[in-house]
């Protein structure tokens, strides 16, 4: 019986070894041909012959490659995923509270229009949206960028609104009878007990302009390294010209980028769950 | 008390079929707007004309300036602006681009051409505004009348101060709406009209702006997507792409989705030891941006990567060719072959979704109360059991809802497609080719590559309006089953 | 009033001459096909800049990979840099959508500078010259490894897949791709080129009633897929046969010609295409020639500018440098003489092919559809559908109307 126990307990940790070593050895892959001598893909062992950081020099000080210029396109990236945090982020909580603790006549049918806009794939509309900021002389700029990533990000309101839903209404109605007005209760009251929905916004549109290459491709088109974003500059290093001498530096700011992302993900992940949880309760 | 009515109003059930009741109820509004600016006194006839006229006259300056500046901008954009796209809507454009080289100057000469593309956005951004326009129109005067009646009744007539103050408090919604919809039908919603009317015109390689120009077709696209003649051959990829796409979101989520919930709860079994590490060796593959890990598993599974290497070396590849599984001796076709790439692509996808969705799971299984879980252990339940009713109908209940969100995520899941098999996936497919398809392309990957590759951006709109009439058909049969009526009142 | 014009004029004129004495702030967008020609252009970008000292040049200088260019260009070509390079099989979609402007001011002194088949590959339906020929290595040919072919096997394609079958080696050939697809058929006297409007193509392949029928070649390219020694092999897969030793020689073009080189050392080399049977009869692969071109973008602000650089971009001088810095052939006729340059075996290669290659004038239908049938090639035909209807297909799709 005893035997039997442990056995069973050794083998559940073995499974859960196994399926880690699956989910773990593309990534163990990315990290060493980023250290490998290889500049292209290593394509017949699996660990590269002989190890260096010279894919890391050459990514993170270019010199004289004007093509490669990571750590300006970290900066490009960073500038603008802090903004689009901060809009979209505001932009999320003020649809959510609208929506989840005040009624108007124009709620039922704003949140339709919202659901349905929802149904429609996101880029049909970027051929338009990108003569649209062509003509606010936006495009090629960060300023553009914000704009795209955070000026529809209202229609993301439903999580937050769920958890919001969640926050009891006797707390509200309190605040109500000592006078307080709905900003005062949206800014004293719900914020503050909305951390883990704040954290999980903040996360999400944190992290979309390091994602995003389509909007990226089309609204940076202007081909000047210096202007581009991480995910643009990444990916024209593995397109068929340069993979062959840039693989290993596509690795290497893959996993410089990967490493703040992860301890943002690691720091935050408590709150992380608990607001996608709270949020998902109504979908 | 204001709410509770209208709460009751929107619980009267319908009787005239929507369409009906919405057009009625712009004529009872019109009506109404027809009997206040008749009743009404001469200020607020005038403001028919003037926009802040008749608050000017009732002591509100500050809204009385703030309107006529509204009215002015709106009066000039709309007519100065915008109303030479819009004159040109129905045509969109007759005058085709001519260029002639100055040798003086050195540059070109262009005459006054017409940008049907510009028409189209000019336009429709000016169809928007005037129609903003005129709702405001008749709202502000019947507001104007409202407030002339309120006068006379010798009720308080708000100060700008106060109407301020009410901006954070009864309309509060106002302040916080104004902005994200502003964002929303300037970026979201107009673009959206616009790519839509590209449906019903020719805009395609042959029409590209600005050097020519491009028209209106009527359906002619639609019955070029359904109608299956010799040479076209959008209809037979069409059925096929939409097959796989179903296949796709229906098995992408619910493997996810289970993959999710049971790794979930192997983790949080009381037997793990190191829940932590566990959760975060898994975390990792969410941590690295899915377009680096994408294009990393692409090369990972290319025909000349390194898992072919060392399959070959390992002497599967030969193994599964000599028992007919792959075409060639030389490599697998994890990426290249329909029956290899389709399930790969779904396998790859539980790699990059299922660390996601335990995350959701985790916080879910740690929020089952104890007490139902202890009773059932008590009533000599074993691990199956509670699992099966009560762990797994408690994540039903909480997560059911947003699976239909998932599935039309997956819908439009563009990424995973898309980075793994550009560059790399040929159709051997001759039909499919024709019409610059492939067997795993997904609506909106084709969508993409029709715009980026074939500038053939009516079929991609056309494909575009169907992929949201399948979302919109599978939204409504799902809300319909799962949600009957709207939960959130009893909710709270 | 006849004075006063004249006047008008002589004043313009001084004003003019005045200006063009001033140093003008002049800015230019460039765009190369690859990283690597970065270190190029810049030494591009100084000499031209000491070439016209008149006036201050901006030049600014992005990556545009050369094969996507035109969808980029296309999307919105008001955006788009002054000066870019594209590969020649864009040149049809780049011309319809009005995005290249002609050479209007030196097309002589052009024409006779660059090889006629670069200039045919830049010279639209209308007979005028819309771009500036910058290489002339942009086509296909065959790479071999001298440890295991002799000049006289490589004459023949079944002598190499014999050769290669007996080493347990492999010749490779990227046959689902349409570029290269295209050497069989117009190899044994098949047609497809596009229509005078530039958008819709010709095509034969399917035909019964031509010396060879495009039965009988489907029929020859099945047998050669199915021979131990073949491996299809696009770029990808090339470089990494080459370099792990599996793939003895292969059809690719200049830009793996360092990949070969590095690999087989003193064993490089490289030869036109070889000869294949068909309907038993020996018939040499064609091919389609292949040149990077530099277009003008009409709507840039400083036309003029942009294209005195193209003009500089692609002459002798910078032709020259970009092959001693980057291996590219020339298509300037003088650059093309050096030594140097005839001693390079990738471009001796070309050179050898040049009289079975055909300047690509393909309308876009063409790609998708002919790589589909390679792949079913490649596959071997495993639906065992007869292959005059594939051949049917494919030719339905090659000359499929304009409005799909």
């Amino acid at each position: 019986m005893k035997t039997a126990k442990v056995f069973r307990q050794i083998g559940r940790h073995l499974v859960l070894l196994f399926l880690a070593c699956l989910w773990l050895v593309p990534i163990l892959w990315l990290v060493v041909t980023s250290f490998g001598v290889d500049k292209g893909p290593n394509l017949s062992t699996f660990f590269p012959a002989a190890y260096t950081l010279d894919h890391y020099k050459a990514i993170l000080f270019p010199g004289s490659d004007t093509v490669s210029q990571f750590p300006r396109w970290f900066l490009n990236t960073f500038t603008i995923a802090v903004f689009t945090c901060i809009i979209s982020s505001m932009f999320v909580l003020m649809v959510a509270y609208a929506m989840s603790c005040m009624r108007f006549k124009a709620r039922k049918p704003l949140m339709n229009i919202a659901i349905i806009m929802n149904l429609f794939p996101g880029f049909l509309s970027m051929i338009a949206v990108y003569f649209i900021m062509k003509n606010l002389n936006l495009t090629n700029s960060m300023t553009g960028m914000v704009i795209v990533y955070s000026a529809g990000a209202g229609l993301g309101y439903l999580i937050a609104k769920g958890f919001f839903d969640t926050i009891s209404k006797s707390l509200r109605e309190a605040a109500y009878l000592e006078g307080a007005n709905e900003f005062t209760v949206f800014w004293k009251i719900i914020i503050p007990l909305s951390k883990p929905i704040i954290v999980y916004t903040v996360i999400n549109s944190f992290l979309a302009p390091w994602m995003d290459f389509i909007f990226a491709s089309i609204m940076l088109n202007s081909g000047v390294s210096a202007q581009k974003t991480v995910a643009l500059g990444l990916f024209a290093m593995v397109d068929k010209v340069n993979r062959n001498n840039y693989f290993a530096q596509f690795c290497a700011g893959g996993v410089i980028v990967s490493i703040p992302i992860s301890v943002l993900f690691i720091i935050m992940q408590k709150f992380y769950v608990e607001g996608i949880t709270g949020g998902s309760v109504k979908g | 008390m204001e709410r509770s009515k209208a709460i009751k109003q929107a619980a009267v059930p319908a009787k005239r079929p929507g369409l009906v009741r919405f057009f009625a109820s712009i004529g009872q509004y019109i009506a109404g707007v027809c009997r206040d600016f008749m009743e009404g006194d001469l200020w607020v006839k005038l403001s028919a004309l003037l926009w802040g006229s008749s608050c000017a006259a009732r002591g509100q300056y500050v809204k009385g300036a703030l309107l006529t500046v509204l009215e002015a901008v709106l009066a000039y954009f709309i007519p100065v602006v915008f109303w030479p796209y819009m004159s040109k809507l129905n045509t969109l454009g007759t005058v085709q681009q001519q260029r002639v080289y100055n040798p003086d100057t050195r540059q070109n000469e262009f005459n006054d051409y017409d940008n049907s593309f510009l028409i189209m956005l000019f336009g429709v951004i000016g169809c928007v505004l005037l129609l903003i326009a005129v709702v405001l129109w008749l709202r502000n005067i019947r507001a104007a009348r409202a407030v002339e009646v309120r006068a006379k009744e010798g009720k308080h007539v708000n100060s700008f101060r106060e109407d301020l103050t009410d901006c954070f408090g009864v309309k509060f919604h106002r302040t916080l709406l104004t902005l994200p919809v502003l964002g929303v039908a300037c970026f979201t919603i107009i673009p959206l009209i616009v790519m839509i009317l590209i449906a019903f015109t020719n805009y395609d390689r042959n029409h590209l702006v600005p050097a020519k120009l491009f028209t209106w077709v009527g359906m002619g696209n639609f019955e070029l997507l359904f109608n299956m003649t010799a040479d076209s051959t959008f209809a037979y990829a069409f059925g096929r792409v939409l097959a796989w796409t179903m296949i796709w979101a229906v098995l992408a989520t619910f493997t996810c989705y289970f993959g999710g919930i049971l790794l979930a709860m192997f983790i949080n079994n009381k037997k793990t030891r190191g829940k932590k590490f566990w959760r975060t060796c898994f975390m990792v593959a969410i941590a690295v941006p899915q377009f680096v890990s994408l294009l990393l598993v692409r090369n990972f599974f290319a025909d000349a990567g390194i898992v072919n290497t060392l399959c070959k070396n390992a002497g599967l590849t030969d193994w599964l060719y000599s028992i007919g599984a792959i075409p060639t001796a030389n490599y697998i076709p994890f990426l290249t072959h329909p029956a290899w790439a389709r399930p790969m692509i779904i396998l790859i996808n539980i790699w990059v979704g299922v660390p996601y969705q335990m995350l959701i799971a985790t916080g879910i299984l740690m929020n089952i109360p104890n007490e139902l879980l202890e009773s059932a252990r008590i009533d000599g339940a074993n691990a199956w059991q509670s699992f099966k009713s009560i762990t797994m109908p408690y994540i039903l209940f909480i997560t059911g809802p947003s699976l239909v969100n998932s599935i039309v995520g997956n819908i439009n899941n563009f990424n995973v497609i898309y980075l793994l098999s550009k560059d790399v996936y040929t159709t051997s497919d001759q039909l499919m080719a024709n019409a610059n398809a492939n067997e795993v392309d997904l609506l909106v990957t084709w969508l993409y590559r029709l715009t980026q590759d074939q500038s053939n951006y009516k079929m991609a709109s056309v494909i575009g309006i169907l992929v949201f009439i399948v979302c919109a058909i599978l939204t409504l049969l799902a809300f319909n089953r799962m949600i009957k009526g709207d939960k959130e009142e009893n909710f709270q | 009033m006849k004075k006063i014009l004249a006047l008008v004029l002589a004043l313009a004129m001084a004003l003019s001459l005045g200006s063009c004495a001033l140093a003008e702030d002049v800015s230019l967008r460039v765009w190369v096909g690859d990283n690597q020609d970065i270190d190029w252009i810049n030494t591009v970008i100084e000499n031209f800049k000491a070439a016209y000292p008149e006036n201050n040049y901006n030049i600014e200088v992005g990556v545009q990979n050369e094969g996507d260019c035109s969808k980029v260009v296309l999307t919105d070509p008001t955006a788009a840099a002054d000066v870019f390079t594209f590969a020649d099989d864009q040149f049809n979609s780049l011309m319809n959508g009005g995005a290249l402007q002609p050479v209007v001011e030196n097309a002589e002194e052009i024409i006779a500078n660059n090889t006629p088949e670069s200039i045919a590959a830049a010279t639209g339906s209308d007979g005028m010259l819309y771009a500036y020929p910058a290489t002339a290595d942009n086509g296909y040919f065959m790479f071999y490894n001298k440890e295991y072919f002799t000049e006289e096997d490589v004459q023949t394609l079944d002598g190499m897949l014999a050769k290669a079958a007996e080493a347990g080696k492999y010749v490779g050939f990227p046959m689902s791709n349409g570029w290269y697809f295209y050497s069989w058929f117009k190899g044994a006297g098949l047609e497809m080129h596009v229509n005078e409007d530039g958008v819709t193509n010709s095509c034969n392949w399917n035909a019964t009633d031509t010396p060879i029928t495009g039965v009988q070649v489907l029929e020859a390219l099945l047998e050669i897929a199915a021979n131990p020694g073949f491996k299809e092999a696009d770029s990808d897969p090339f470089v990494a046969g080459v370099k792990d030793g599996s793939i003895i020689a292969g059809v690719s073009g200049t830009w793996n010609a360092n990949v070969a080189a590095e690999a087989w050392g003193d064993n490089y080399a490289a030869t036109k295409l070889p000869t294949y049977t068909v309907a038993g009869q020996q018939v040499q692969m064609a091919s389609f020639s292949g040149f990077k071109l530099v277009g003008v973008n009409p709507y840039s602000a400083n036309l003029g500018a942009a294209m005195d650089f193209a003009t500089f971009m692609t002459n002798e001088q910078s032709q020259v440098l970009r092959f001693e810095m980057r291996r590219q052939g020339p298509s300037n006729v003088k650059a093309l003489e050096a030594d140097s340059v005839k001693a390079e075996p990738a471009i001796a290669a070309i050179i050898a092919q040049a009289p079975y290659a055909d300047v690509q004038r393909v309308g876009q239908k063409f790609w998708d559809t002919a790589a589909a049938l390679g792949k079913i090639v490649v596959n071997g035909n495993p639906d065992g559908t007869d292959l005059q209807t594939l051949l049917d297909n494919c030719v339905a799709g090659i000359t499929a109307p304009a409005e799909q």
